[in-house]
């Protein structure tokens, strides 16, 4: 099991965001985790980050406990997130934001090498590698919002809404993206509202609601479960 | 139903009315021909200056009056008369209000009645002079007939000039050639030439070297001044203006360096005497461990915990130094005397102008480290968190750490300038470290350019360099600030050398002749529109 989660609790203040979550990811796994706005989705994102401290529960990546280590070192781990809302640094180059990616590596040929293999995937941000990265369009940002994740050699690449606010045709592209990654071994969990496109690519999927999981299952049989459909889908 | 064009006149008039009254009472209308005066080459002796200057002053104030009312949005560029409609409506409420307080004060002043006592800028002399030397009736009459008659000519001008398609078109071309001459090829070239840029460096080292031995002692010191504010900008810049997080008592870390470095080098109150060098590291030293002992507790909260903290902190030290209670310890309120000077090889090394030549070095120092530290790692780290910590942490940035470095770093930094002063001045005291210090210091960042280096050599002599030069507007300083930061808000939002981003990353030689506008300096921020790319 590369990423396992247990009994996750997390408040922000009185709030008790997320009230005891189990869910687990498996070598090159695609797994989805689905949910409403607010459901707590970005919040157990953040936690496998370590940017928020769950006040109980286990986090274990590759059999270690990570709940109490500091962002940095879970990065270092090859957790690495792409957070929700295209956050790019927008006053930098498109090619610095792929530099603070590698933030990491110190070995300046070697972050040389691993830009140009990312131009490679993403042909659109060579074009603009020159560019302030805030002028790009949306499906830009988003792309090298992953590409900068991309970077950092996740073993876990965490993406958080990928296709907030893009087109329908963008939102396929991410997507195949997001399965391209997949293919050459990186393991992802996704966050995402868009379930009919998540639970399509995902392995497996769990549907968040209001801080607790209240359903699992493989992402086609989801996709089949009436009250998912009901829920997330826009049930016919 | 759009405003007339009168209203809007109107309404500018007030405003320009209202802000030349005030000018008249704080006394600035005085200031503002001696100034002119100034400018124009004629300093005044006799302490009033030339009517004429007057004249040009409220001219001028007439012109922008005018100039504002004419630029109003509305009127299309065609609407001339509008335009100059307003502009005359402009003009004459605003000289209303000046006549209005001209009669009076006139007339109170004819009836030899000392309205200083009320309003301490507000002489005899500069009435008279607000009054053209002329009755008040007369007087009030010339200022509305100035007013009226140069904002609507103003006006005038102005809708000529944005109309003129010909105007228009020049401007356009000289503006065009001059961002030209900036980015063109040969000028990089010769940037790039590593013989003309050594040779450069020399010229400058040259000058350097000579400049001090000319200026004399006034003018050394002076710059020396200016000198010690470049290094405290640059140190804040580093914590400010890269990490982002606002430091308002940066003062607090100059005192520390200047009385680390007094105390263990003055007669009184500890006798150590030291060496000037170690002194001067020491101050380094103990700096920049505060700044590391301050931020520890902080730097890990988000919001501007910091800035409070300091701004206490500042404030604490600058008390304690002036108290009784630590007399013995620091000299207490009437500071520390005959701090030692630098020395070289056993000799001293105290003139003007060598003290001249080790402030140079200290800001090349500096400046060196900064452009070392910009281009780095953590360099980059800084402008990360500053542009979005939690990002920033998300790509594995050690925030906590990063801040932390940056404040012990700029800290260290306003230590040395810290113990460069008091060894200057040869003495500090609790006065010298009050919170006016700090607020120079950003505002000479904010004016400059936040977050780029050559910015704040132009911050520092414009607001340390240029109060020299123009003495008389010393006790106007905050006044000038203000108006400076204001004017800056509204032209130039980033500063006057704002700092570039992105920084451009080198081109090969076939890279550059590409067509991707991307690629060119000149078009950093257009967006490319898809598929026109390479
Ligand atoms: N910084 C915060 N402070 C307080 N409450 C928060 C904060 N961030 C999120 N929350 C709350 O936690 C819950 C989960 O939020 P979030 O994880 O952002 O949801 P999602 O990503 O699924 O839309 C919501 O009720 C939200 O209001
Ligand atoms: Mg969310």
């Amino acid at each position: 099991m590369l990423l396992s989660i247990e009994n996750l609790q997390v408040y922000y203040g009185a709030i008790h965001a997320l009230q005891g979550i189990h869910f687990s990811v498996e070598k090159g796994e695609i797994v989805a985790l689905i949910g409403a706005n607010g459901a707590g989705k970005s919040t157990t994102l953040n936690t496998i980050s370590g940017i928020l401290r769950p006040r109980e529960g286990k986090i274990s990546f590759d059999g270690q406990e990570i709940q109490q280590t500091p962002p940095q070192d879970i990065v270092r781990k090859g957790i690495i997130q792409v957070p929700e809302g295209r956050k790019i640094f927008g006053r930098m180059a498109v090619w610095e934001n792929l530099e603070m990616g590698a933030y990491t590596q110190k070995d300046r040929a070697v972050i040389k090498r691993d830009v140009e293999s990312v131009f490679d995937r993403f042909p659109r941000l060579r074009e603009r590698r020159n560019q302030l990265s805030g002028t790009l369009s949306g499906g830009e940002q988003q792309m090298l919002a992953i590409a900068r994740g991309l970077m950092a050699h996740p073993t876990l690449l965490l993406l958080d809404e990928p296709s907030m606010g893009l087109s329908p045709l963008l939102v396929e592209q991410i997507f195949d993206i997001i399965q391209d990654i997949n293919e050459q071994g990186t393991s992802i969990l996704l966050v995402e509202q868009n379930a009919q496109m998540a639970l399509a690519i995902a392995d497996r999927a769990y549907v968040l609601e209001t801080g607790k999981i209240v359903m699992q299952g493989t992402g086609d049989d989801l996709l089949e479960d009436k009250s998912v459909i009901e829920a997330y889908l826009g049930g016919h | 139903m759009r405003t007339s064009p009168v209203r809007n006149g109107i309404q500018t008039g007030t405003i320009f009315g209202i802000i030349m009254v005030m000018m008249f009472l704080i006394g600035f209308t005085v200031i503002g021909a001696e100034l002119i005066g100034k400018i124009l080459g004629n300093p005044s002796i006799s302490g009033m200056p030339d009517l004429i200057y007057f004249v040009i002053f409220m001219i001028l104030v007439g012109v922008w009056c005018g100039v504002s009312a004419a630029k109003r949005p509305l009127y299309g560029p065609d609407s001339v008369k509008d335009a100059v409609l307003a502009g005359l409506s402009a003009g004459a409420i605003c000289g209303l209000c000046a006549a209005v307080t001209g009669f009076i004060f006139g007339s109170v002043a004819a009836n030899h009645i000392d309205v200083r006592a009320y309003l301490v800028s507000v002489s005899p002399e500069s009435i008279s002079m607000f009054t053209f030397n002329q009755n008040p009736t007369l007087g009030a009459l010339a200022l509305f007939g100035v007013m009226t008659l140069s904002s609507f000519l103003s006006a005038l001008v102005a809708v000529e000039v944005r109309t003129s398609q010909k105007i228009r078109t020049m401007i356009e071309n000289t503006s065009g050639s001059i961002s030209e001459t900036v980015h063109s090829q040969r000028i990089s070239d010769l940037l790039n030439n590593k013989y003309a840029r050594y040779g450069f460096y020399l010229i400058v080292a040259i000058a350097l070297i000579i400049l001090p031995r000319t200026w004399g002692g006034y003018w050394n010191y002076v710059f020396g001044t200016v000198g010690i504010y470049i290094i405290l900008g640059l140190g804040l810049n580093i914590i400010t203006g890269w990490a982002g997080q606002l430091v308002i008592g940066y003062v607090a870390f100059f005192a520390i360096g200047a009385y680390t470095f007094a105390l263990l080098t003055a007669p009184v109150p500890h006798n150590l005497l030291w060496n000037f060098w170690i002194a001067l590291a020491l101050g380094i030293v103990v700096a920049g461990i505060s700044g590391l002992l301050i931020g520890l507790p902080i730097l890990n909260l988000r919001g501007d915990y910091l800035a409070i903290v300091t701004l206490g902190f500042s404030e604490i030290i600058r008390i304690l130094l002036k108290s009784d209670l630590l007399t013995t310890f620091t000299g207490g309120p009437r500071g520390v005397h005959d701090v030692g000077g630098p020395t070289l090889f056993g000799s001293s090394f105290n003139t003007d102008v060598d003290f001249m030549y080790i402030i140079i070095i200290a800001v090349l120092v500096v400046s060196f480290l900064a452009y070392r530290l910009q281009n780095s790692h953590t360099g980059k780290a800084w402008v990360a968190i500053n542009l979005d910590e939690t990002v920033a942490r998300a790509t594995g940035i050690n925030a906590f750490v990063s801040k932390l470095l940056a404040l012990a770093l700029s800290a260290a930094i306003a230590g040395l300038a810290g113990a460069l002063f008091a060894s200057r001045n040869q003495f500090t005291g609790p006065d010298d470290h009050q919170l006016m210090v700090a607020i120079n210091v950003i505002c000479l960042v904010i004016v400059g350019g936040i977050g780029n280096i050559p910015g704040i050599f132009l911050g520092a002599f414009a607001l340390k360099g240029l109060p020299e030069i123009l003495r008389e507007i010393e006790n106007y300083r905050m006044l000038v600030f203000g108006i400076l930061l204001i004017v800056m808000m509204r032209l130039r939002p980033e500063g006057f050398l704002p700092a570039k981003r992105p920084v451009l990353e080198k081109f090969t030689a076939d890279q550059r002749s590409s067509t991707d506008p991307a690629s060119h300096p000149g078009n950093l921020e257009t967006n490319t529109p898809p598929g026109k790319g390479k």
